[in-house]
């Protein structure tokens, strides 16, 4: 089993990563060796892109500013947890030729994460039937690590 | 028969006097021209397709194909309407009938239950996909080639069948008769065709576009090819929730023999309004709120195996599949008790 104090927080632009970020810092405040990474993970991007004269690199770039933003609104939340703010990692990643789940778990393995920690929004079966549901995804695949679910 | 090479030919011909002499005579004995009232012109570049008609020549891959008509398709509740990018044309030296497929960039959004998503015209992909499917008797066959302007167009096989949807009334007969007689051989060529979007999807591909007149049924073989998978949508976390939703559908369609909708049923006198009090809310799909899923309470001889594939697209359901894979198997289970 991979170490519990190496932590993987997935955050977005959302209220609900201030809340998920929050709750972490509320746990591990006090905690020797705890080290978090915040990682944010977006999707490639839609089908008519190409063709409406975009480039990736510009995309990818826009997507990186906004996470800088997310990150740096959520560090001085597990700062004031007194959670040193230079040992917290951020990663932004593109999810290439994967779901974001399955993109976050990648990130998870290849960096043996043992905590996974994600919000869930809460919403209809419907909704989660076609667009997905990423809390829902990696708890069904989380044999090897454990998963905190901030709601 | 000689063809000019390119070199003796204008970059960009524009009527019958900038194309070989020898193409020029095909193209006068075809019936197309003995109805023509105007001079035909010849494009190489089809980026304008709406001002391609009826009798212009697009020359494109060394290959000289006259229109002779356009494709129809019915969509958004409205019946057959043409599509001017999908001219069926003839290859005036072989003689051969194919479909081509202009380029049409489109974004739209439909409306699945009380959801939108985005869907996209994607002729690249369709490309993509030709590509991956070429020889697999499941799909269309075609290739694609740039024109002068660089457009990419789909030179398709036609496939020689009759729709999905027009091939299962062929036999009049109750619905009972037909769930006998008919639906077993029917769902084992759909098994295949499911089959073959589980093999689309492990390449990365969406056919984005199931629909029931989507499946061409061939003549002779009753072989079940899919048709058009140049529709895209977009949903990252599920990239292939909608192309099993709509396999869903399909199934349905074909039990059913028809729409699944309570009026659908009360129209056909399957059920009467009466009957509508013993359906419970979760015998109602997941997404659309008025179609009925648990089809065993209509026809009570479907079997239970069959009727819990259609259970997984219902309110009640709490595990649905995830791939196609997953839904073959279990579809290959159940067309196993029937047979």
């Amino acid at each position: 089993m991979a170490d519990w104090q190496k932590i993987l927080v997935a955050v977005d632009d959302s209220n609900l990563s201030n809340r998920v970020v929050d709750y972490v810092g509320q746990v591990v405040s006090g905690h020797a060796g705890v080290q978090i990474s915040l990682l944010q993970v977006y999707p490639e991007p839609p089908p008519c892109f190409y063709q409406e004269g975009h480039n990736l690199k510009e995309f990818k770039q826009e997507k990186e500013e906004v996470a800088h933003e997310v990150f740096q609104r959520l560090i001085p939340v597990l700062a004031g947890y007194g959670i040193d703010a230079e040992t917290i990692q951020t990663l932004c990643q593109m999810a290439e030729g994967n779901s974001l789940s399955k993109e976050i778990l990648k990130v998870r393995d290849q960096g043996r994460f043992g905590t996974m920690v994600l919000g869930r929004r809460g919403i209809s079966k419907a909704e989660e039937f076609l667009f997905g549901s990423i809390s829902t995804a990696i708890l069904r695949e989380s044999h090897d690590f454990t998963v905190w679910v901030v709601s | 028969m000689d063809l000019c090479t390119d070199n003796a030919m204008p970059q960009h011909p524009k009527t019958l006097n900038d194309i070989p002499q020898d193409i020029v005579a095909l193209f006068k004995a075809h019936h197309v021209s003995k109805s023509l009232r105007r001079q035909p012109k010849v494009y190489t570049d089809t980026s304008n397709f709406t001002s391609i008609d009826y009798g212009d020549i697009i020359h494109i891959d060394g290959r000289y194909f006259l229109v002779t008509a356009y494709a129809v398709e019915g969509r958004f509740g409205v019946d057959d309407q043409p599509k001017q990018w999908v001219p069926k044309v003839h290859d005036l030296v072989s003689g051969q009938s194919l479909i081509l497929k202009l380029v049409f960039h489109e974004t739209f959004s439909v409306d699945i239950g009380n959801f939108t998503i985005n869907c996209y015209r994607n002729p690249e992909k369709e490309a993509r996909i030709l590509e991956y499917t070429q020889g697999h008797e499941r799909f269309m066959q075609g290739y694609s080639v740039e024109d002068d302007a660089g457009n990419l167009v789909r030179i398709l096989d036609v496939v020689p069948g009759r729709r999905l949807d027009k091939h299962i009334y062929r036999h009049e007969c109750s619905h009972e008769e037909y769930f006998y007689t008919y639906l077993p051989a029917l769902l084992r060529e759909f098994l295949a065709c499911a089959q073959a979007i589980g093999f689309l999807h492990r390449g990365g591909f969406r056919h984005g576009d199931i629909r029931r007149d989507h499946i061409y049924v061939e003549y002779g073989t009753n072989l079940f090819r899919w048709i058009d998978f140049d529709y895209d949508f977009y949903l990252p976390e599920r990239p292939f929730a909608l192309d099993l939703f709509e396999l869903g559908n399909l199934l349905m369609f074909l039990i059913v023999r028809g729409d699944c909708r309570e009026r659908d049923f009360i129209e056909h006198h399957y059920i009467d309004e009466a009957f509508l009090s013993t359906i419970s809310a979760e015998d109602y799909s997941l997404v659309s709120k008025t179609r009925i899923v648990n089809l065993q309470k209509i026809f009570p001889y479907i079997p239970v195996e069959l009727n819990q594939i259609c259970m997984h697209f219902s309110q009640k359901s709490s595990v649905w599949y995830d791939t196609a894979d997953e839904f073959c198997v279990d579809l290959e289970k159940a067309v196993a008790t029937l047979s």
